[in-house]
């Protein structure tokens, strides 16, 4: 379970992220999805903990970020969007190293690895420093940690950000599956067709604010359009001015 | 288009001063009044030195010109290092490099725009360090407005000489090497030089060139005088131009002014010629992914592992993580070079000390020199902590989001940081005391309190360099060795240098007492006593602020860190 109680993070007198409230309930696969620059990765950022909100409360399965900050990002697994990682370090040697900050104890952990290489398909570079990594094999790589702890709750900025067809699917099914199995995943994206496919619920943000939310049937209903969930999304946001342009 | 490219650098950086407000122009401003003041120093000093020279009857002229030559002779030397490493970066690295070439630019324009990035970045130290340094043999000669002019048009073709000699080298290295490879070659490379370069410096001992008492005969004293010159050099060429105005001597200086600017020009064509062969075939190269590389674990690392483990998984980790990416990151490791030069010179220094020549008492002398110790040892760990420990915080980068998204808490990171440079830098401060007093033969009170000293402010020097780090964190630094010269290491080498002053001002006054009644036979007064135990107190106290201050500010910078 996901509560966000009137966040709010300001940036030199720019409101970031403008009283935002969310109730996400286990289990669920959370669409947040906005124009550039409508706050998602500000808001991300806070929800894992990298960013302190100017006001508002986050809780994660009942515990305060703000009290509890160890507490609660020792159950989140973040995924974000860009793949920075230290290059210096093997793959087995980074995921030994989250493991390490997650308090995993040795035990089981090489099996673990070995699994999460051979799901992501990584095993042939395990061994391999970083830096000989591809983008995409970065961020495979770090999608991998995301999942070292077994995370109740998913936290993902553009999660398919250059992934290939085979990644991207692997992902998908990833996000499902957990979600079935009682995790919560919270979803930043761009990318319409994959909100559509796999989200039960979304909310559009911009400038800050929820504009629109719901399922995806509620979102059509809304904007009075039916189809697809980029046409709600024009509508809501008022993109249809820049489409009539081009 | 040539001028469209060169934009964004200047525009770039117009912005940055017109647009910085608060912290940010307090900055800029800072750092400019350093720099003038630094300024200043360097040109009082050369001033003295000159005015020193021109004393000396015979030898004045001789040695002015002799510091001539090797100043400038240093100063292209370092002008053809300094546009090797940027030009690497600049016409290879940078990000920005693939808008240059995927737009509709001719090469040589994309080139000749690089390099005019490269001349600049590599040539204002010539104008920091240059420029008090020939202002003061303009002073001390009396020389007329032509020197001053001739400063400018001998100056302009060395700089181009060395642009074009480090450009050249640059591209014929990526030209058989990848570029990350060819950058981790000439840093290994200009380390390698500038150690031995130092070294034998030191070991040639200069100060005897201004004592020629020292030596057995003008022939030899002469013979010492001889730098490494040669004719063919653009640095003798660019000598003999200005000491003809400086001395005004009547000597045409035709061929030398042809010499200079024949060659600039000649550097420029060599390398527009050069690069339209090779210089888009080592970009390209560049843009290839690093050759892979297989890790295995090393008995170092095992090491940590062991030692690390009673401080829990999560400490252990990230331990093991630093000594990992250090000892892998070429950049880095390959400081321990200088660090080593260091250590040498320091010892070597103390074992030539002529104690046994001094008027002075040799007990008093080897034990205020032991004194001494102290705070030279205490600034040799600085400058270490400002290379090492200061970066520690920033040397997380781009990566800081694992940490800072992960349970691990941020002091538990600060406090990590502390205790795993803490051991190495007590280890080295203490073998730098004992043996320098070993050497200087000094009494045992003086050892175990030089020993304790240095032990605990150890721990205030690493406090100061892990809690500023944190305090000017740069986690989007291209080069970590950038993070040590920031305006927030020059507040940290500021604050530990007067750290490390005030307690050895608090120590000197009792223990001078103590020694003195020692020597004496008298006894110490009650007044004196107490004027003891306050003093050693206010040092206690005194490492405690430096250990609790900065690393609750790095925290609260930590906590509040918004990206």
């Amino acid at each position: 379970m996901i509560i966000l109680k009137n966040l709010t993070k300001m940036y030199r007198g720019t409101k970031a992220v403008d009283n935002l409230n969310l109730r996400i309930p286990e289990g669920t696969i959370f669409g947040f999805i906005g124009p550039n620059g409508a706050g998602k990765t500000t808001t991300i950022r806070m929800m894992t903990g990298v960013l302190r909100p100017t006001s508002g409360s986050i809780f994660i399965d009942g515990l305060d970020m703000a009290k509890e900050p160890s507490q609660v990002k020792r159950i989140i697994g973040f995924i974000p969007d860009r793949p920075f990682l230290y290059e210096k370090l093997s793959g087995t040697e980074f995921l030994r190293f989250k493991a390490g900050l997650y308090g995993l104890g040795s035990n089981g952990l090489d099996n673990e690895i070995n699994e999460l290489f051979e799901l992501f398909e990584l095993s042939e570079w395990a061994d391999e420093l970083i830096e000989s990594y591809s983008h995409g094999m970065k961020q495979r790589l770090i999608i991998a940690s995301a999942f070292i702890h077994k995370p109740k709750v998913i936290i993902v900025d553009e999660p398919m950000v250059a992934l290939d067809p085979r990644g991207a699917k692997l992902v998908k099914d990833l996000l499902r599956e957990s979600a079935r199995k009682g995790s919560t995943v919270f979803m930043s994206t761009h990318t319409l067709t994959l909100a559509q496919e796999v989200c039960d619920q979304i909310a559009i943000v911009d400038r800050g604010r929820i504009i629109a939310s719901g399922t995806p049937r509620d979102l059509e209903k809304q904007a009075g359009v039916t189809g697809d969930l980029e046409r709600v999304f024009l509508t809501i946001t008022g993109g249809w001015r820049e489409r009539e342009y081009v | 288009m040539f001028k469209l490219l060169i934009t964004p650098r200047f525009v770039g950086f117009r912005n940055r001063l017109r647009r910085s407000e608060g912290a940010k122009r307090a900055k800029i401003v800072t750092l400019a009044v350093t720099g003038i003041l630094f300024w200043f120093v360097l040109f009082f000093l050369v001033y003295r030195v000159l005015t020193y020279f021109a004393s000396q009857e015979m030898f004045g002229d001789i040695l002015a010109r002799h510091l001539l030559d090797m100043v400038l002779l240093i100063f292209f030397s370092l002008l053809i290092f300094s546009h090797i490493i940027t030009a690497l970066s600049n016409l290879f690295l940078s990000q920005d490099l693939e808008l240059y070439h995927a737009s509709p630019a001719t090469l040589t324009e994309v080139f000749l725009s690089r390099s005019l990035y490269t001349v600049i970045d590599s040539s204002w130290m010539l104008l920091v360090f240059g420029l008090p340094v020939m202002m003061a043999y303009g002073v001390v000669y009396h020389a007329s407005l032509h020197y001053y002019l001739s400063l400018i048009y001998t100056f302009i073709p060395l700089m181009i000489i060395a642009a074009g000699l480090g450009v050249l080298v640059i591209m014929s290295l990526v030209r058989y090497f990848p570029a990350k490879r060819a950058r981790d070659i000439v840093l290994f490379l200009s380390l390698v030089l500038i150690v031995t370069l130092y070294l034998v410096f030191r070991f040639l001992r200069p100060e005897r060139l201004v004592n020629p008492d020292s030596f057995v005969s003008i022939a030899q004293y002469l013979g010492a005088l001889k730098a490494p010159d040669s004719p063919y050099l653009p640095s003798h060429w660019a000598t003999d131009l200005l000491w003809t105005r400086l001395t005004q001597y009547p000597e045409s200086q035709i061929l030398n002014h042809l010499l200079l600017w024949s060659t600039a020009l000649a550097m420029v064509v060599l390398n527009i010629w050069t690069a339209g062969r090779i210089y888009f075939k080592g970009f390209s190269k560049a843009q290839e992914a690093k050759r892979r590389t297989r890790t295995g674990k090393r008995i170092l690392e095992k090491m940590v592992s062991v030692l690390t483990r009673p401080l829990g998984a999560d400490t252990a980790s990230l331990i093991a993580k630093d000594v990992r990416t250090f000892f892998r990151d070429n950049s880095q490791w390959s400081q321990l070079l200088l660090l080593g030069a260091l250590v040498v010179v320091y010892l070597y220094n103390f074992s030539v000390l002529p104690l046994e020549r001094s008027p002075i008492k040799s007990v008093y002398l080897q034990n205020a020199l032991s004194f001494l110790n102290i705070g030279l040892a205490g600034f040799v760990i600085s400058a270490l902590s400002a290379r090492f420990i200061f970066p520690a915080i920033s040397s997380e980068g781009n990566a800081i989001w694992i940490i800072l998204s992960s349970p691990l808490s941020a002091r538990r990171l600060l406090w990590s940081k502390y205790f795993a440079y803490l051991v190495p830098m007590l280890v080295l401060a203490e073998l730098l005391i004992i043996y320098t007093n070993y050497l200087l033969k000094v009494t045992p009170f003086m050892m175990v309190l030089s020993s304790v000293t240095i032990f605990f402010l150890v721990f205030g020097i690493v406090a100061l360099g892990v809690g500023l780090g944190a305090v000017y964190p740069n986690f989007k630094h291209e080069n970590i060795a950038q993070v040590a010269t920031s305006f927030g290491g020059m507040i940290y080498m500021i604050t530990s240098s007067v750290f490390i002053a005030v307690v050895i001002v608090l120590e000197a006054g009792p223990v001078y007492t103590i020694l003195a009644a020692q020597f004496r036979g008298d006894a110490i007064t009650q007044l004196q006593w107490l004027w003891i135990v306050s003093s050693f107190i206010a040092v206690v106290i005194l490492l405690a602020v430096a250990v609790r201050k900065p690393m609750a500010a790095g925290l609260r910078s930590l906590r509040s860190y918004e990206g």
